[in-house]
């Protein structure tokens, strides 16, 4: 049965973890990117990439591109399929087959 | 936690929305450059071709010659300096990458094969490969953008080839450059 993911379910969490799971497995954005691509600030996108890195859902990467430090994300295994579960947990609410949504918190 | 339909129905809208924004932004920084480039080169190639016909292999050539360096450079900044980056061994790239030397391989058996050939048939042929392995790649990575572009293609192809013979020239390069040029242009300028 599909659980909906507190974590996951705060709207900016969402979007975050919507456009990691775009890419493919073996890819990472860089934090710059991917603040510019969800409008957000520095310090709003760091909040949430902190509890989604402490949940396991993403990983948090720095790095050096040539000379300078940059920051990498990529969700996780874990994270993928947490929100796999979370979006088909929103289709069975919105499809009505559901009354009782099993929730993980 | 109690989540209601509306609630759903919105947060199911951002997923699909945040997915959509960013499978554009990848394009706009990934695809339309290559987009650019190939389309105008097919625009110089085939509009040299149609008025210096008897240079129209070393025309051709080039044209391979300059798209496929152009190609691996593009995608070689994008993938070691661009905003996303592969964390393992770029073993899809290495896939992708054989597939279009074999299709180079390929051809000209399948071209040795066909002989006697026009030019024309021969320059049809090249196009409608390539782009046959367009769709390929759009169905491997769930590209319909990649998918309608190969079947348009193919299409201007058959009717410069079958109704428009004596400006198939011309044809494949406004038609088919254009649509190349026109959509990179659309996505640099409309996807950002």
């Amino acid at each position: 049965m599909a659980q909906l993911d507190n974590i996951i379910h705060q709207p900016v969490r969402l979007q975050i973890m919507s456009s990691l799971v775009s890419l493919d497995q073996n890819e990472h954005v860089n934090f710059t990117y991917l603040r510019k691509l969800l409008k957000l600030t520095d310090g709003n996108l760091g909040a949430h990439l902190s509890k989604l890195e402490q949940a396991s859902y993403i990983k948090i990467e720095k790095t050096f591109v040539a000379r300078k430090p940059q920051t990498f994300i990529s969700a996780t295994g874990k994270g993928r399929d947490a929100f796999a579960g979370h979006v088909a947990a929103l289709k069975e609410i919105v499809e009505g087959s559901q009354t009782q949504i099993e929730t993980n918190s | 936690m109690n989540v209601s339909q509306e609630e759903a129905q919105v947060s199911l809208s951002a997923v699909r929305d945040t997915t959509v924004r960013t499978h554009k932004a990848i394009a706009s920084a990934y695809a339309n450059p290559l987009l650019i480039l190939w389309g105008m080169l097919w625009i110089i190639a085939y509009t040299t071709t149609h008025f210096y016909l008897y240079y129209a292999f070393h025309i051709f050539t080039a044209m391979a010659a300059v798209g496929g360096l152009g190609t691996a450079i593009i995608v070689w900044v994008f993938h070691s300096k661009g905003p996303i980056q592969e964390t393992s061994s770029p073993r899809l790239g290495r896939r992708i990458a054989i597939f279009w030397i074999l299709l180079c391989v390929y051809i000209p058996i399948w071209l040795f094969l066909l002989a006697p050939f026009s030019g024309l048939q021969c320059n049809a042929f090249i196009c409608t490969a390539s782009m046959f392995a367009y769709i390929v790649m759009g169905l491997w990575f769930d590209s319909r953008f990649m998918i309608i572009l190969g079947l348009a293609l193919t299409a201007a192809t058959l009717v410069g080839f079958y109704i428009l013979r004596d400006f198939y020239c011309l044809w494949m390069a406004f038609v088919g450059g254009g649509a190349l040029l026109g959509t990179g242009l659309y996505i640099r300028l409309r996807w950002r």
